[in-house]
């Protein structure tokens, strides 16, 4: 769509000339977001100061019945802040205070642009933990973390982003602006809102301010690693882990053909022989954290494992979470695309899940590599391609229809923490059935009458 | 399809958005098209002549980028972003459509005999040739504007051979769409100084590295550390120990992975203080100060903010380029920038004083 003159003057008056954008090289870098293959076609980019201007913008998109797709850093992997169906992209990198940090309370009120990692630093000085712990923590908003409710290397022992968030100021598309729960750690009064905008990937309403929960900074931490033959004995391992009491901060795995990437890129001395790597820490008081680290290493080394390492101080540990960390890095240099994706199946199928992935891989000639958090079954395939190759996106794409689809054979879902933006939305039906998409379309309805928030998307 | 880009390096970037942090012009805009992803995208634009080369972004967005860097060592797929910007600037700027100021500067310091004639009015060091090196490099700017730099690194290592008659490395060129005569420049320097090459310009070294090799050039602080260079004395201040920043070089961090051993040195002969952003861009960025004054200012203000904050006596530079940057930005202020080389002479007893001046 191209929009009128009208609509140019009216979202120039809303955001001023300064922070706005219309033309053709100053839209391309928001056609896409980090999700590979999926671009849109954006009319129009605006910077709102504040949660007045966003409530204007709105009010331009409604009476023009122009499409508004929000957006904080774009580093979602779901497609969700790809313009579909054109019209406006509205940035919120430039609402970006912290506006309050409360140690008495636990709490921080901050406004959508700022960085999840800027959030956490700032918390760390104060000696507080914000704990969602997303891979994009440097780059991705507190405003698109909650949007996509992101999670991260910590979902097991302290859950997810939705654990933290205790309100939001939200303005709708039809322009009024709601402030949803607050401070308060009980509370209600009502559906609960903030839930829902939690995940709701810019479908309902526009996230302009945001209430969290803070921890206590842990005192201590341990970090340490198990190879195993099989990721069978891994997953045998976990489960013992969970079944024994013990909660970890920390349980990552990584599977053959991943260890062998990283070593091959990074050079840590990492056992390529292993079928598998487990990662496993902890932290709290000094005694706890000493404690589990002997039980998490036994039960280990009863499932089997060939090995296990406990890193004497930080920069060991840094380096063994390296392995992790630089398991992205390593497989994207296999190929120039690489889709990184997303499933999640019950922990005790995690070694069945990647046995099934590796098959489906075998047969459709991919190199899929699968890593992630075993401690909450959260996988990460990630097919590395030659996108000069002919077909070999289509391939990836049969391929991984067929992942999602094992994924919900063995109880799990189509998509743990990336979210379902335009990228997934082809399978949501078959993980929510056809009673619950058409509620949640009745819901998207109620927010968002005039359908011009995020079209394309959840809800459509 | 036009081929202004080298195939492989445009298509390595994934568009995670890792960089979008590192990056100084995006800090001053959070706009995603001055982030390195933002750029590429626009890279892969002009490519396949989706857009113009005229078009006003990618005429904006090429200038606006300082350069620095500081993408490449968080990227998860070893973008070489700095190679790309290069082959943009070599399209977008071609011709008349380059700066006039970077084409005026080009000119000059392409021709080794004009930079020779600088030595008659500014007492920088000069030896004769040495056959096997090492060399210092003396540089196309830093001669002119600050040839205490060169005496100090002389003075500290006796050893390198400073010969009048070198020319320039070329990076200039490189970075102001002439990549090719950057190219040339820097080979016919190795051509001219045999053995390794030393610099006291991290911009230097990291082009001369593209295209010598990396084993060929040593940045200074890395050259010292190697050759287990241990400073002698201390510098003081008002009768103790002074306190010392680093800023580092963009390229001999981020191209180069020199940043320890600068702050070992200035640690073996003052209080060394860690600014907070020390290994942000100071905005000098090569002829980006001169180009975009504005902005450039934008980009050191929040640095000039951090150096008073931290109460130092000095702020260390390790390339030209940002140690003019920090004394324009010093003026008037207590806190002086020296050069490394200058710092450690200093600290030996035979250096100037005060530093910092000409």
């Amino acid at each position: 769509m191209r929009l009128g003159a009208t609509a140019v003057r009216a979202l120039t008056k809303a955001v001023g000339e300064e922070h706005v954008r219309f033309t053709p090289g100053e839209l391309a870098p928001y056609r896409r977001d980090a999700t590979p293959l999926f671009t849109g076609h954006p009319d129009a980019v605006v910077f709102p100061a504040d949660t007045g201007e966003v409530a204007a913008v709105l009010g331009v998109a409604t009476e023009h019945g122009i499409p508004v797709v929000p957006r904080g850093a774009g580093s979602n992997l779901c497609a969700a802040t790809v313009p579909s169906h054109g019209g406006i992209v509205l940035v919120l990198t430039r609402l970006n205070r912290i506006l309050e940090l409360s140690r008495d309370e636990l709490l921080a009120r901050v406004q959508p642009g700022v960085a999840v990692a800027r959030l956490a630093e700032t918390a760390a000085h104060a000696g507080l933990l914000y704990p969602p712990d997303p891979g994009s923590r440097g780059v991705a908003t507190v405003g698109g973390t909650i949007a996509t409710c992101a999670g991260g290397l910590r979902g097991l022992k302290y859950g997810v982003t939705r654990n933290y968030v205790l309100g939001l100021e939200a303005v709708l598309p039809t322009g009024e602006t709601i402030r949803t729960g607050g401070r308060l750690w009980k509370d209600v009064a009502g559906y609960d809102l903030t839930r829902l905008l939690t995940g709701s990937e810019g479908t309902l309403a526009v996230i302009t301010e945001a209430t969290v929960a803070l921890l206590p900074m842990p005192s201590h931490s341990r970090t340490g690693v198990a190879y195993f033959g099989s990721l069978a004995e891994a997953g045998q391992a976990v489960s013992a882990i969970l079944a024994a009491g013990v909660v970890p901060a920390t349980l990552e795995f990584l599977d053959r053909k991943c260890v062998a990437a990283v070593e091959a890129h990074a050079r840590l001395g990492l056992r390529t022989d292993a079928g598998a790597l487990l990662l496993f820490g902890d932290d709290g008081p000094i005694e706890v954290v000493a404690g589990n680290m002997v039980r998490i290493r036994t039960l280990c080394t009863e499932a089997g494992a060939w090995e296990t390492t406990l890193a004497e101080d930080v920069a060991a540990a840094d380096a063994l979470l390296a392995a992790r960390r630089c398991s992205l890095p390593a497989l994207s240099r296999l190929g120039a695309l690489t889709i990184l994706e997303d499933a999640t199946v019950p922990r005790p199928r995690l070694a069945d899940m990647v046995a099934r992935i590796d098959e489906i891989a075998d047969r459709h000639g991919l190199h899929i590599a699968t890593f992630g958090h075993a401690g909450d079954g959260n996988l990460h395939p990630t097919c590395v391609l030659d996108p000069g190759e002919h077909g070999a996106a289509d391939r990836a794409h049969k391929a991984f229809a067929e992942i999602f689809a094992a994924a919900l054979e063995l109880g799990g879902t189509i998509t743990g923490e990336h979210g379902v933006g335009a990228a997934k939305l082809p399978f949501l039906a078959d993980r929510v059935g056809d009673a619950q998409l058409a509620l949640l379309r009745r819901v998207k309805q109620a927010f968002d009458p005039a359908g011009i928030l995020n079209p394309g998307k959840l809800g459509s | 399809m036009s081929d202004i880009f080298d195939k492989d390096l445009l298509q390595r970037c994934i568009s995670c958005g890792f960089c979008l942090p590192a990056c100084p012009t995006y800090a001053l805009t959070g706009d995603e098209a001055s982030s390195p992803r933002g750029r590429i995208t626009l890279m892969r634009a002009l490519e396949p002549g989706e857009l113009a080369a005229d078009d006003p972004a990618l005429v904006e967005q090429s200038s606006f980028c300082l350069g620095c860097r500081a993408c490449e060592p968080v990227c998860p797929a070893g973008v070489r972003y700095g190679a790309l910007l290069e082959q943009w600037r070599d399209h977008q700027w071609r011709g008349r459509r380059r700066p006039w100021p970077a084409r005026l500067l080009m000119g000059i310091v392409a021709r080794a005999w004009l930079l020779g004639l600088q030595g008659l009015a500014r007492r920088h060091a000069r030896t004769r040739p040495a056959p096997a090196g090492p060399s210092l490099l003396l540089g196309c700017v830093e001669r002119g504007l600050y040839p205490g730099v060169s005496r100090a690194a002389v003075r500290l290592r006796p050893e390198l051979a400073a010969p009048s008659r070198q020319g320039c490395c070329g990076a200039l060129h490189a970075h102001n769409g002439d990549s090719a005569a950057g190219a040339r420049l820097a080979r016919t320097l190795g051509g001219r100084l045999p053995g390794t090459i030393v610099t006291t310009a991290g911009g230097c070294a990291a082009h001369l590295a593209e295209h010598l090799g990396r084993d060929r050039v040593r940045e200074f602080g890395e050259y010292l550390a190697e050759q287990g260079h241990r400073p002698a004395g201390e510098v003081r201040v008002a009768g103790r120990r002074a306190r010392v920043a680093l800023q580092d070089s963009c390229h001999g961090r981020n191209a180069l992975g020199v940043h320890r051993q600068p702050r070992q040195l200035i640690a073996a002969v003052a209080d060394y203080v860690e600014l907070p952003g020390a290994a942000d861009c100071c905005g000098a960025a090569g002829t980006y100060a001169l180009l975009r004054p504005h902005d450039s200012r934008r980009v050191l203000a929040p640095k000039l903010a951090a150096i008073e904050q931290a109460d130092v006596d000095f702020v260390v530079a390790v390339n030209p380029g940002c140690l003019r940057q920090l004394r324009r930005g010093l003026r008037g202020s207590r806190v002086r920038a020296v050069h490394l080389a200058e710092l450690l002479a200093l600290a030996g007893g035979n250096g100037p004083y005060p530093p910092g001046r000409r």
